[in-house]
């Protein structure tokens, strides 16, 4: 379940990065050296963009890859850290199914507005309501992980080279 | 103010709580809000807040440079890097330390994090430093200083974000830590230099190189130097915007992946999918930064603050020093990106009311977050050596690294004193 969940998220973030970095390579190629410009290649890459961090997001909190003041952990016996970290994830997936529920509800106005994209004239509401079902899978994972726990590793000491790596 | 207080309070009890900081901004900025104004306008604005960053042409930014350095890093271009610093000052005392700064600044300027600089490092630098001979203090507080240059020299992640949320312009960011970045990789030669002089045991001479290799090692290098003079000379010369080129860096950097037949269709996804977690990552706390700056922006305490400091006489650059000195001691225990995100909404309209550049600040805050990284007894660039190099005890790495923290104060206060070293270049974009 959660090895179809990552392979699903990351193969739909995967394709839209790559493809927003070949977008960008032809539209800006093309304006500079053939003065053609891709049409709507603004507005497709702000498409992806949603793909790529909210079809991420639940792979990062699968891999535990959010921050976290992890400092007192070693202070605490571990049936209160496994408690603690229930808990948290409860909360977690309270707020993102908050958060989704938000986004449903904005999805549902745009489309009611009939709001669409400047050039291309794409319907905005279903890209919202996608945020809404990707807030939506990243809150199950957080309520998966509350019943089953990784052996979350959070960014701090004993870290694997890349977790978090490009932030700063 | 009180309830900014509150805020600040509730952000820091519930992020020792554990609960991820993203989600401890997120929701007090959302609760601090909805009690301030209302809940109805706040639920709007928080949705709002996630609308606009999802859907944000100019954000594709992040990704972008997060991916060209990820590809660069797998493309093992920071072996050439190293080498052809080393064929030109190997043979000094501490040589391959000095070799190792090089690399790193080199490295830095295709790549814009620290912790991928660091880690990416400590494959290429410590090898060869340990069969020299060199004392493990030095060669891993050298790697974990060095790797900080990656988020002076551009292209920068933490520069990025810093341009995002305080509407700086980025390529203006990116111009002005070129010379600050090239200083504290002075500043940080200067350290190995000191080191070596008082324990010359610590950091033995390599060997020569002639000059038909230096030329070779050169020539190797040529394609980081092809992509440097395009991305970062594009952005200079108002080629391109930041963002076009950071899509350009990545392609470029694909492309090399490719030629030197570093991308499997394994590494080309794992790449990708390690690019976009890192972005959803900064995204999560960057929404949470906005949510909560938009509290703290209702509440009157940016204004008091504004005043009160004003109202002060104080000279307007010992304001920033003091700003700075709580940024390196909150750098010591804190991760520093949501350092930096929490306290942008105060700090920033002072420095802007005291009459500062916002570029020359976003120069500062590079440094701080530098010299965060490096400082015990929290600091990622020593926890990744820590992973990376089983062998070398977290002691060890503490106890190299203290003379370049040092060493990167200095640069601060320079910096600080010396506005040109940032503003200089910047000077010339329009």
């Amino acid at each position: 379940m959660r090895k179809l969940l990552a392979t699903l998220c990351g193969l739909v973030a995967a394709t839209a990065l790559f493809a927003i970095m070949v977008l960008t390579l032809v539209d800006v190629s093309g304006r500079k050296f053939v003065d053609t410009s891709l049409p709507g290649a603004l507005e497709l890459t702000e498409l992806l963009m949603v793909a790529v961090i909210f079809a991420a997001m639940p792979l990062v909190s699968l891999a535990g890859e959010h921050v976290v003041f992890d400092s007192l952990d070693a202070l605490m016996p571990p049936w209160l850290r496994r408690l603690q970290q229930a808990l948290l994830d409860g909360v977690c997936a309270v707020l993102l199914l908050g958060m989704a529920w938000l986004m449903w509800v904005k999805g549902g106005q745009m489309l009611e507005y009939g709001d669409t994209t400047a050039q291309l004239k794409l319907t905005l509401g279903p890209f919202v309501y996608l945020m809404s079902v990707l807030l939506t899978v990243t809150a199950v994972v957080h309520l998966m992980l509350m019943v089953h726990p990784e052996p979350h590793h959070h960014a701090g000491v004993g870290d694997a080279p890349g977790a978090g790596g490009g932030a700063t | 103010m009180t309830e900014a207080l509150l805020g600040f309070g509730a952000v820091f009890l519930l992020a020792v709580l554990r609960l991820p900081l993203a989600f401890a901004m997120g929701l007090t900025g959302f609760v601090g809000l909805g009690l301030l104004r209302g809940w109805a306008p706040t639920m709007a604005n928080a949705a709002q807040v996630v609308y606009d960053t999802g859907f944000a042409y100019t954000l594709s930014v992040v990704p972008l440079f997060i991916l060209m350095g990820n590809f660069v890093a797998r493309a093992g271009l920071a072996h050439e890097l190293f080498r052809a610093a080393f064929a030109f000052i190997g043979h000094v005392r501490g040589g391959l330390a000095h070799a190792t700064v090089i690399a790193c600044a080199g490295f830095g300027a295709i790549c814009g994090s620290s912790i991928a600089t660091a880690a990416t490092m400590s494959k290429v630098a410590y090898p060869p430093m340990k069969r020299l001979g060199y004392a493990d203090y030095l060669s891993t507080g050298v790697i974990a200083a060095g790797g900080t240059l990656g988020i002076m020299i551009p292209p920068s992640t933490i520069m990025v974000i810093y341009g995002i949320v305080t509407e700086t312009n980025i390529g203006k960011l990116f111009a002005a830590g070129v010379l600050p970045g090239l200083m504290c990789a002075a500043m940080l030669m200067a350290g190995v230099a000191w080191m070596c002089w008082r324990d010359p045991s610590a950091g033995p001479a390599g060997e020569r190189s002639s000059w038909a290799e230096r030329w070779r090692a050169l020539r190797d290098i040529w394609g980081v130097a092809l992509l440097v003079v395009v991305v970062l000379g594009g952005i200079y010369g108002g080629v391109f915007t930041a963002t076009e080129g950071a899509g350009i860096g990545a392609s470029g950097a694909f492309f090399f992946a490719l030629a030197r037949r570093a991308l499997t269709w394994r590494v080309l996804y794992e790449v990708l999918v390690e690019s976009a977690r890192t972005t959803a990552m900064l995204f999560t706390i960057l929404i949470a930064a906005m949510l909560f700056s938009s509290f703290v922006n209702f509440t009157t305490m940016p204004a008091d603050l504004k005043e009160w400091i004003l109202h002060q006489g104080l000279s307007p650059v010992m304001v920033v020093g003091a700003m700075m000195l709580i940024y390196v001691l909150l750098g010591t225990i804190m991760e520093e990106l949501s350092m930096v995100l929490l306290t942008i909404p105060v700090f920033f309209p002072i420095v802007t009311g005291l009459g500062f550049d916002p570029v020359w600040f976003g120069v500062l805050i590079v440094l701080v977050v530098q010299i965060g990284l490096i400082s015990p007894p929290v600091g990622m660039n020593l926890f990744v050596l820590n992973a990376l190099l089983k062998d070398v005890t977290l002691k060890q790495i503490f106890r190299g690294v203290w003379l370049f923290v040092a060493a990167l104060v200095v640069a601060l206060a320079i910096v600080l004193e010396v506005q040109p070293i940032a503003m200089w270049l910047p000077s010339f974009m329009k």
